[in-house]
């Protein structure tokens, strides 16, 4: 039922950038923080709104609070990053990875991306009045080396993290190897925490597992009390971009379920909604003219089809392609997602959002730019089936996600004339994850997470060293496809330039359409519901400043800095 | 003594077949902690890290499953339940535990009772009057709705008294999230407000089955000779009705009575759901979703122990109230 969460997940998992990554220089370098050097909107912004008002959000995470704000345990790093933690610098997915610095006021990479060194902004100070330093940062890495189990993007053990030391108000990481893919983690996933809190008693013993129930942080808020059913959250009045966060206090309820939290949010009592909405326009929409939405997709849904050798149906490149061709992708989102999510392409490129490494033309000249089921009949009938006598496969899903249940019952409708007859079976989630990182299926029904840009989620799908021989777990690749070339595509990327990294992408997007390995079917959307009717600053479909739901760490301190009451500024 | 002391043994061995059912039938289900969290982190964090993290929580995947069941049987007896692997991870089980139960307690405990009380209430006027007005409206009004799906009503009840009303009860949470819990009136109504329609809930669909009972009981005691002898000695009909009629019917229900309250910790897991009612029944539902190991094991523990004694109770009432069972057991 919360399937939700799982859509918009989008953060990479570095573990698996490790170990490609080779030492190749490059004369790129950015000059500062603010990377392209356009004005930022946003967190270095003059504040322009009165303070006051207040937010209730409505993000459903099935279970009470259990007020710890540790942001190293992954359970709750979501109400503690950006709330109370703040990161180096917020890189925005939706503005081409768009940088705003954070705590750090500028950075500089060497020549070879190995090194980069940090300038930590200065008269920041701690919510219990202690001054922010580059120790704290320093330490911050430091602890994460010193207990693996808080190095959750696997710095130093996959990123090839060497060390990190603070001088003045410098600190430099350094990396075995070339890092610009592990930027969108270590600088803008991890949260900063005080030394002088995490260095003494039972946090520096157990930093992974310590509560850290009232969290000491540089954020726009803090908690003020927490309670099993709800947060709430204060404004920091020592923050250190003054008039800053607008809003003074934000209500974080515990929503055990999405039924609750989306009426809550259709009759206006919570203002921020991140959950899938179904039949929104009535549901929701229709029920004040202040109701409004804003989805935008991240990463992909789709059918993974099982290569390896031993499937003999799924491994054919005619079959893959006939499914590919057969299937009608905009009338799956339409049914399948309510219209909620667009629909994907061959490429696994997602659109808009990633606009500048999608090949258009290319995709049209394959001929997987609209639904052929002629051509797919074709290629099946050359290998002897027909509707008549259908080629049977069976495609696992999980239990309990409906809207994918929906789409799978249009894809075997569609597949059905074509000469395949779909089995459509309902896994509960447990089993489903060993069937496919087991590769025990011949299609999957599946979404990944992403990054910031296509590489990352086309990396942990189509890589060879996230594959595994059948009936060993395998980390990403579940369809096992292996393919040196696009290996090599995969290993050039992290030090290539700007220019260099969209046309590798878009190579990488030519293999999809070669070999389809993956067949995407719908994007799937960061889910976001907003109310008007008090609240102002949203981001939108023309100011995408932020990934819009509230689960996205850190983008919902971009949120928390533009949001404001309306009926406080008079 | 000794059905006394046999009953307490019998206690002990189920209680023990109990706890290892809910030791080993977890493990052996598909699944782990792991990968749990793995699919709750969108498969986005390091499995090593995580692994490690879990491993930190007191988790051990590695540790031989006979050493760990000792260590469990131990933990059980000496209330050391460990921390949650799950959903609530981080946060020791009994902290965890002892915020649901108060809730539960308070919402299906007094539904319970209620339902019990207004059920035989109505099952004896209706028994008496047999064939009346009251009889041939209510057990047949709360048979059906008895037969009703908990959430369905949930829902009904939600649409009816808050969404088209514009909020006149409220429909989620056991008190409202911009409140601190405290003992002033002002809480206390808000807190009742919050369970009228969860209570409204369970009470429907619970209440037909007492009704049905005490009535065929009540016809079935009015028709013995005693009540005949009460009435041929010229008793008021009141007295008859309570304490010659009543009073019988009502022993075999008094047995169901303390079994369902040995079902009461277990919760109301739709009616926790539809109105987000933060009690034991999701939060079973959510550490079996999670395989959180250490909250499921306390969480059955508690529920068998809850219908383990008040079986024993009931025996033993049984036992001091009829001089039969003790001569039979």
């Amino acid at each position: 039922m919360r399937r939700t969460m799982i859509a918009a997940a989008v953060a990479v998992s570095a573990s698996l950038l490790a170990a490609g990554c080779s030492g190749s220089t490059t004369t790129t370098t950015t000059d500062n923080g603010t990377g392209s050097g356009t004005k930022e909107a946003g967190s270095t912004d003059k504040a322009s709104h009165q303070q006051g008002g207040s937010l209730t959000i409505a993000n459903v995470q099935g279970q009470t609070w259990t007020c710890q704000f540790n942001p190293f345990n992954p359970a709750v790093n979501s109400v503690a990053l950006g709330f109370v933690y703040e990161p180096l610098v917020y890189v925005n997915l939706l503005q081409d990875q768009k940088e705003t610095p954070m705590l750090a006021s500028s950075y500089q990479w060497a020549a070879d991306k190995k090194s980069i060194v940090f300038t930590v902004r200065s008269g920041v100070k701690w919510s219990d009045g202690q001054p922010f330093t580059a120790e704290d940062v320093a330490y911050t890495f430091d602890v994460m080396k010193r207990v693996p189990s808080t190095d959750l993007y696997s710095l130093w053990t996959g990123a090839g993290l060497k060390s990190v030391t603070a001088a003045g108000d410098k600190v430099t990481l350094t990396f075995g190897q070339a890092a610009g893919p592990y930027f969108f983690n270590f600088a803008n996933q991890v949260g900063i925490v005080p030394k002088h809190v995490f260095s003494t008693g039972p946090a520096a013993e157990h930093p992974d597992t310590w509560a850290d129930p009232k969290p000491v942080g540089t954020g726009p808020y803090t908690v003020d009390p927490c309670s099993a059913n709800n947060i709430q959250y204060v404004a920091n009045p020592g923050y250190w971009q003054p008039g800053k966060p607008y809003l003074s206090k934000l209500q974080y309820p515990a929503y055990l379920d999405n039924g609750p939290a989306n009426l809550d949010l259709a009759g206006g009592k919570a203002q921020w909604g991140s959950q899938f909405i179904p039949n929104i326009a009535a549901l929701y929409l229709n029920k004040s003219k202040e109701n409004h939405t804003w989805s935008p997709p991240v990463t992909n849904v789709g059918i993974v089809p099982n290569l390896d050798p031993s499937r003999p149906a799924t491994s054919k490149l005619a079959v893959r392609q006939a499914i590919a061709l057969a299937i009608d992708r905009q009338r799956i989102a339409l049914i399948g997602e309510g219209g909620q999510q667009p629909a994907a392409n061959q490429t696994g490129i997602v659109v808009p959002t990633f606009q500048k490494y999608y090949d258009r033309a290319a995709v049209a000249a394959a001929g997987y730019d609209k639904p052929n089921p002629d051509k797919a009949k074709g290629l099946l009938a050359g290998l002897g089936y027909t509707e008549a006598n259908p080629l049977k496969l069976t495609i696992i899903t999980i239990t309990g996600y409906t809207d994918w249940d929906a789409s799978l019952a249009v894809v075997k409708q569609q597949l059905k004339p074509v000469g395949i007859d779909l089995t459509v079976s309902d896994l509960a989630q447990q089993t489903f994850d060993d069937r496919l990182y087991n590769g025990d299926f011949d299609l999957a029904y599946y979404g990944q997470a992403g990054g910031p840009t296509p590489y990352y989620e086309l990396r942990q799908m189509l890589y060879s060293k996230n594959s595994a021989p059948i009936g060993k777990p395998a980390s990403f690749n579940y369809g096992r496809y292996l393919d040196p070339e696009v290996d090599a595509l995969f290993d050039q990327y992290p030090a290539a330039d700007d220019a260099g990294q969209v046309d590798i992408v878009k190579k990488v997007g030519a293999a999809m359409l070669r070999d389809i390995p993956i067949i995407p079917t719908t994007e799937s959307v960061n889910w976001f519901q907003y109310n008007t009717a008090d609240i102002a600053g949203w981001p939108t479909e023309s100011d995408p400043y932020a990934q819009p739901a509230a689960f996205n760490v850190p983008d919902v301190e971009q949120l928390l800095l533009h949001l404001y009451s309306k009926s406080a500024q008079k | 003594m000794r059905y006394v002391l046999r009953r307490l043994g019998f206690f002990v061995l189920t209680l023990w077949a109990a706890l290892t059912l809910n030791f080993f039938i977890p493990r052996f289900m598909p699944g782990s902690p792991l990968q749990a969290l793995r699919d709750r982190t969108h498969n986005r964090l390091s499995p090593a890290a995580l692994e490690q993290m879990l491993t930190s929580y007191g988790f051990k995947p590695d540790e031989n499953l006979f050493v760990q069941y000792l260590d469990y049987l131990r933990n059980m007896v000496t209330g050391r339940w460990g921390i949650s692997i799950g959903a609530t991870l981080g946060e020791p089980v009994t902290k965890v535990v002892g915020q649901a139960l108060p809730w539960t307690l308070g919402l299906v405990g007094i539904t319970t009772v209620l339902a019990f009380a207004l059920g035989s209430l109505i099952g004896v006027v209706a028994g008496w009057r047999r064939g009346g007005r009251l009889d041939s409206l209510l057990p047949p009004v709360f048979v059906v709705t008895s037969a009703l799906p908990y959430f369905w009503v949930g829902l009904l009840l939600i649409l009816t008294f808050s969404v088209w009303t514009g909020g006149l009860l409220p429909s989620d949470f056991n008190y409202d999230s911009g409140l601190q819990p405290s003992l002033t009136p002002g809480f206390a109504a808000n807190v009742l407000a919050h369970a009228v329609l969860p209570a409204a809930t369970i009470l429907i669909t619970s209440i037909g089955g007492w009704i049905l009972t005490m009535r065929n009981n009540m016809i079935t005691t009015l028709a013995e000779d005693y009540v005949r002898m009460g009435r041929a000695k010229g008793l008021s009909n009141r007295r008859i009705m309570t304490t010659y009629a009543a009073r019988n019917a009502m022993l075999p229900n008094l047995s169901g009575f303390a079994m369902s309250l040995g079902f009461v910790i277990s919760g109301a897991i739709l009616v926790e759901y539809v109105f987000n009612y933060p009690g034991l029944g999701y939060l079973l539902y959510n550490a079996v979703q999670n395989t959180d190991y250490p909250l499921m094991q306390a969480l059955f523990m508690l529920f068998t122990v809850a219908v383990l004694v008040s079986v024993l109770v009931c025996d033993f009432a049984t036992a001091w109230l009829d001089p039969r069972a003790r001569a039979k057991g």
